[in-house]
């Protein structure tokens, strides 16, 4: 083998690891899943591969509810931690000084507790004869019947709670490394501190809330803790109907369809999102 | 008898031989399907033979009971072994003292807190006649009856566990399992109404309060459709133990008439207690062993037996198929049966045990839990009390379909 050859080939050593890392996780069980929703039987007789995407259509028939209901759930809850996450975000990085290390260690802090213990400790504060409930009873959060719990609202916040750090450090990062010289050429430029904000830092911290969106969203869709902890069954996402498929009714084909679609939707999601915000490249959200 | 037993031997060789060339064939017609790259279809297969179970159940139980036959589990000494178990389901000082009286070391895991959950968990290695890392499972009716129709288990020795003498007559015999060759029940319960005096202001006595407008948004259903639709049938004045799938259906449909109407808060497995005692709720189908204890921390929640009738269930103490340590798992199911031993896990977890003569230990040790009638339910009760149908997996699933649909899934 000539040197040159075995120059182009050296990457590909490098990748090897990588590759099949991604070929025995990823690949396979992803093929797996694949044949598995063609199949059809029971599971007594056992599932036979008879090609059938009949299966994704009446998932799709069944369950397009749930499936409209996960993408609310997720974009509010994805909206709300944009709004807490992005002065949270914004502060740690311009304001809190040598104090960064300790705000930043307070953010990921909660996920030192698994989530089920942190949403289950959100279903006794939230009771109904909990103080928090009557105090947002008062300012018109909860309705008259003084329940928060086992509604849409609870497992939206739920979410977002549980969420919130997946938006907060990608926000973090791009926001600390804007060059702070931009912002003040800004003002030397007469900007008003409010335009240089909307003209200099929002466009550059584009890529944080694009990647935190993303990080936020695509778990949150597929989430089934919290509609099952904090929901009831009008707020069931499809997490929870793969689960059940999955694990209750033993009726795979169906479940790894489900999965399959909703991978779709948000793919398809995620293409149209990044065409909006301009960022086509993915390797400039990276940063 | 020597002649027999080595018949029996033989055959079960056969059936093990029989179920490694299936294993085989499925193997090789699919990857002569794929044709793709080997690593893909090895992973395929392996799904494809984990969801297929071969055979009918009627096969696997013949099989199973030819097993049972010649079934001889040698005495040996005990090493370490594994008993898996529900949580809150054991007093830890009876492990201690059986590992001190047999020797050896009992590994207690606590990994069941779902039946469905767990059989997920262990489904691949069970159907693929792998050993599950278990010695001693322990399973709810209807998930027992799916092991031994799927043959997932392995007949106990009897002359291992001669105290089985000691299980309650009413017992000794069950749908599928009717000579308990490879189940010994654990404990049992019932489900009935639970609820909060306080909030209800007046004692609840029949099913139809879970209907009832009064506590529309205010009670809570369990979505395990064997509990609820079977309590459902008992109400309509049906027994479930003689229920068709159709009659089980039409409780789903009417739980779900109820439901859409907004009467229920929730469908809940044993997380209907948080609510209870946060007061969210002021009536619960609840499991009568949960109600003991929460009333120990609220004496204002009371659990009553239906009027109608109460459902109860067993769980099972059971040898999974390709069991490591039978001796040592037999030894415990022994100890267990122990009354002494019995009536010190009763004092400890308050279910229904199902050992004989544990009353006039726990009237002198425990007076209190000998008067207990959610844990010696009177004759009258037990009159009252109804097993599970038995339905195929088939059935089952149609049941467990109907119910998602019902709780949102």
């Amino acid at each position: 083998m000539s040197l040159a050859r075995r120059r182009k080939l050296l990457p590909w050593w490098f990748a090897l690891p990588g590759l099949l890392w991604l070929i025995v996780f990823f690949a396979v069980p992803i093929l797996n899943q694949v044949s598995v929703s063609l199949m059809s039987g029971d599971p007594e007789v056992g599932f036979s591969m008879t090609w059938s995407f009949s299966t994704y259509w009446d998932a799709i028939r069944d369950y397009h509810s749930q499936f409209t209901r996960s993408i609310g759930y997720a974009g509010a809850a994805t909206i709300i931690d944009l709004i807490i996450a992005f002065p949270l975000a914004y502060f740690i990085a311009y304001k809190a000084g040598r104090f960064k290390g300790l705000w930043l260690l307070l953010v990921i802090l909660p996920f030192f507790v698994s989530q089920v213990m942190r949403t289950a400790s959100w279903q006794l504060i939230l009771n109904d004869q909990g103080w928090l409930v009557a105090r947002m009873q008062d300012v018109g959060i909860v309705s008259g019947d003084g329940r928060f719990l086992a509604t849409g609202k609870a497992v939206i916040f739920g979410i977002s709670y549980n969420f919130l750090p997946f938006m907060v450090l990608p926000l973090y990062a791009t926001l600390d490394r804007i060059d702070r010289r931009l912002i003040e050429a800004a003002s030397d430029l007469y900007c008003s501190r409010w335009v240089a904000f909307r003209k200099v830092t929002l466009p550059l911290a584009v890529p944080g809330i694009f990647a935190g969106s993303l990080l936020v969203f695509i778990p949150a869709c597929g989430d089934y803790i919290n509609s099952s902890i904090l929901g009831s069954s009008n707020t069931t996402m499809i997490g929870n109907v793969i689960q059940s498929k999955f694990l209750n009714v033993l009726d795979y084909p169906t479940a790894a369809a489900l999965s399959f679609i909703l991978m779709g939707v948000i793919l398809l999601g995620i293409a149209i999102y990044g065409r909006v915000l301009g960022t086509k490249n993915l390797t400039e959200l990276a940063g | 008898m020597r002649e027999d037993d080595a018949r029996a031997q033989s055959a079960l060789e056969q059936a093990l031989d029989r179920q490694v060339l299936t294993g085989r064939t499925s193997r090789r017609r699919f990857v002569g399907r794929s044709a793709g790259a080997a690593l893909m279809a090895t992973g395929l297969a392996s799904v494809l033979s984990a969801c297929g179970i071969d055979g009918t159940a009627q096969e696997n139980v013949a099989e199973l009971q030819k097993e049972a036959a010649s079934v001889r589990h040698p005495k040996v000494p005990i090493g370490n072994w594994t008993f898996s178990n529900w949580p809150l389901y054991m007093d830890k000082s009876v492990l201690k003292s059986f590992d001190r009286k047999y020797g050896g070391k009992v590994k207690y895991v606590e990994d069941i807190n779902d039946n469905n959950d767990f059989f997920g968990k262990v489904r691949q290695q069970l159907t693929q006649d792998q050993p599950i890392g278990r010695d001693i499972v322990v399973l709810t009716d209807p998930m027992a009856a799916r092991w031994v129709r799927s043959g997932f288990v392995t007949p106990y020795d009897f002359r291992n566990v001669p105290n089985r003498k000691n299980l309650v007559e009413n017992l000794k015999t069950i749908s599928y399992d009717p000579k308990r060759q490879f189940t010994l029940p654990f404990q049992t319960g019932a489900i009935g109404i639970g609820y909060d005096i306080r909030a209800t202001g007046r004692e609840l006595k029949s099913i139809k309060e879970f209907f009832n407008p009064q506590f529309k948004g205010k009670c809570t259903m369990l979505a395990e459709p064997y509990d609820s639709a079977s309590t459902v049938l008992i109400m309509q004045g049906k027994d479930p133990a003689k229920a068709s799938i159709d009659d089980m259906l039409g409780a789903v449909a009417f739980i779900e008439k109820a439901a859409g109407k907004g009467q229920f808060r929730r469908f809940t497995g044993n997380d209907y207690t948080t609510d209870l005692t946060k007061g969210n709720v002021e009536l619960v189908l609840a499991y009568s062993g949960d109600m003991v204890q929460l009333q120990a921390d609220n004496p204002n929640l009371r659990f009553a037996y239906p009027e109608e009738g109460a459902v109860t269930f067993t769980d099972n103490l059971m040898l999974p198929a390709n069991v490591a340590h039978p001796y040592a798992a037999e030894t415990m199911f022994n100890y267990l049966y122990e009354p002494d031993m019995a009536a010190k896990l009763c004092a400890y977890i308050n279910y229904i045990s199902p050992v004989d003569g544990i009353r006039p230990i726990l009237e002198k040790t425990d007076p209190d839990i000998a008067k207990n009638e959610l844990i010696f339910p009177t004759d009258e009760i037990r009159k009252r009390l109804r097993l599970y149908p038995s339905l195929s997996t088939r059935e089952e699933q149609q049941m467990y379909e109907a119910m998602a649909k019902v709780t949102g899934a």
